[in-house]
């Protein structure tokens, strides 16, 4: 998939500011469910973004880990939507959202085991069928760990991508948030995944409560997590940087340009040497 | 990871969970609840870390308090989002105790956050406290108003297109509404309390004095007309589908000989405004 440099989540405060101004962006990640069960306002103003910038889709219902049989009336919806806006990958979280009907729209952890493996990698093909293209999937925060798990995540996620063909969303900001939840080195984690399956990256910003860490999307993007993206970067995760921002959102301006210290490290990464 | 982990399969670890995120009341109680429907006896401390670790800094119940208080979050930012000028009116606490309680009577199972919130109307019909007619009302002019953002809209039927109608076919006329159109009712004024919200300045609910609204999506903007009684009248039936025809004569049976004049002397006017403000998008003859 190819590498569409350093873009922006796409969020309504900001919709006026791109419709009016068109700023120089490379891309933008749209929230994929914002936009499938409308006929209305935030379809017609996608349409436009999507007629002036490269997209891509991201998406939190796909509910991809779940026992609930898998909702292929939802992953049409996704393939309608990607074809109706020639986005360039369809994305969403390795995690369940609910079960038995009942949806928490949370990204619940998932037991990692052998079960739940072979579980979701027999869907996320079934969805790469229907798509006809492979799935990505995003490791995600999570605040709790189950006592039965039998691998770590990131054993579980590179095990999972190779089964499944999957391409990987790499959130640097999730490593560091579930690293500090959960007691693990954010560098151990990295250097367990495939880099050559991953075809973006997230960079965001959290809440450190001390006793823990929550995933806020709050900005800008603290240090730590620009020193993993770097790290990602050295450990040849060559592909797209999306900046989420999602709390106290500023002017569009402003996160832009925090987007663009993606690109700065880059540079200076190069010159020393990633 | 640890030896004495149970074997619970994913299925049963995946209901427990959401279960313990999604009962009502306390934590403990729906810890109760979760063991009872899934068969996972987790309720005590130790029990429970026989399910889910301890973190390095927070103990098992903790960390499942982080999800639960997030799914109810979640949920009331939803519904506060969606009924922007019911929150404000209530309050965050008296709006925070509404929405707890709605969840808890509706939890969500659709995909879609977006359609959470479309039965608050009809719930708040259920409440017993003073405010809760009034806020039904305001409930449901909210709720239009989301609903237009997310209707299609389609070119709108022109003034030549109707200027064009053969005046021997005006009776057997049938319009066609716009699907970003809806036409309310309400025993409160609330599109006027909904104004003042907007503009900063909303104070106390209401009593009670009838009133009614058109809300229309046009573009990307949205708009709502206050409608006198015979405007309601009359847009309510060519919405609903009458001709031209039917309408008028309905309005004759309905309406007192004062009204009628009234209805007789503005109907050009209103006409043209509603077609001008794209209302209706096609004009058939049956």
């Amino acid at each position: 998939m190819p590498n569409l440099g350093v873009g922006v989540g796409l969020r309504t405060t900001h919709y006026a500011h791109i419709l009016e101004q068109e700023p120089e962006v490379a891309w933008f990640e749209v929230l994929s469910d914002n936009y499938m069960h409308t006929r209305g306002r935030p379809l017609e103003i996608l349409d436009r973004i999507a007629e002036r910038y490269p997209i891509a889709m991201h998406g939190v219902s796909l509910n991809i880990g779940s026992t609930d049989p898998l909702d292929l009336a939802y992953v049409r919806e996704l393939k309608a939507l990607r074809d109706r806006i020639g986005a360039r990958w369809v994305s969403d979280h390795l995690c369940f959202t609910g079960v038995a009907g009942r949806n928490t729209h949370d990204l619940l952890p998932l037991p990692l085991t052998e079960e739940t493996l072979r579980h979701v990698a027999v869907r996320a093909r079934v969805v790469a069928d229907v798509l006809e293209a492979p799935l990505v999937l995003e490791n995600p925060s999570t605040y709790l760990e189950f006592a039965g798990n039998a691998l770590r995540e990131w054993e579980f996620i590179a095990a999972l991508a190779e089964e499944a063909n999957l391409g990987l969303l790499l959130d640097v900001n999730n490593v560091v948030v579930s690293a500090k939840n959960h007691g693990f080195e954010p560098e151990t984690y990295l250097a367990a995944l495939p880099m050559e399956r991953v075809v973006q990256i997230h960079v965001a910003g959290h809440t450190d409560h001390g006793t823990h860490a929550i995933d806020t999307h709050i900005g800008p993007v603290p240090d730590a997590v620009w020193r993993l993206y770097g790290k990602a970067r050295e450990l040849g995760a060559d592909a797209s940087v999306l900046l989420e921002w999602d709390a106290e959102i500023p002017p569009f301006d402003v996160v832009h340009a925090d987007a663009l210290r993606a690109e700065r490290l880059v540079e200076l990464g190069a010159a020393a040497g990633f | 990871m640890t030896a004495h982990a149970p074997a619970l399969s994913l299925a049963t670890l995946e209901d427990w969970l959401v279960a313990v995120n999604t009962e009502p009341g306390e934590l403990a109680d729906a810890l109760e609840r979760a063991a009872r429907r899934c068969g996972v006896n987790a309720t005590a401390a130790d029990d429970l870390e026989r399910v889910v670790t301890r973190g390095p800094r927070l103990s098992a119940l903790e960390r499942l308090s982080i999800y639960r208080d997030g799914y109810v979050a979640r949920l009331v930012e939803c519904l506060a989002d969606d009924y922007p000028a019911l929150a404000c009116a209530l309050g965050e606490l008296e709006f925070g105790r509404l929405a707890r309680d709605y969840i808890a009577a509706h939890p969500s199972r659709s995909p879609s956050l977006d359609a959470h919130g479309a039965a608050l109307p009809a719930y708040l019909d259920t409440r017993s406290e003073a405010w809760a007619r009034c806020a039904s009302d305001l409930a449901r002019l909210e709720w239009a108003l989301v609903e237009v953002v997310h209707a299609e809209t389609k070119p709108p039927l022109t003034a030549d297109a109707v200027a064009g109608l053969d005046p021997g076919d005006f009776a057997r006329a049938r319009l066609t509404a716009s699907p970003a159109l809806r036409v309310l009712g309400f025993a409160h004024p609330v599109n006027r309390f909904y104004q003042a919200f907007c503009e900063d300045s909303a104070g106390e609910l209401p009593g009670p004095e009838s009133s009614a609204v058109a809300v229309h999506r046009a573009g990307l903007s949205v708009y709502r007309l206050e409608l006198e009684p015979t405007m309601r009248l009359l847009l309510s039936l060519l919405t609903g589908g009458e001709t031209l025809g039917d309408a008028l004569a309905t309005l004759e049976r309905e309406l007192s000989p004062a009204e009628l004049t009234h209805v007789q002397t503005h109907l050009a006017e209103w006409f043209g405004a509603w077609i001008a403000a794209g209302f209706f998008t096609a004009l058939e003859l049956p």
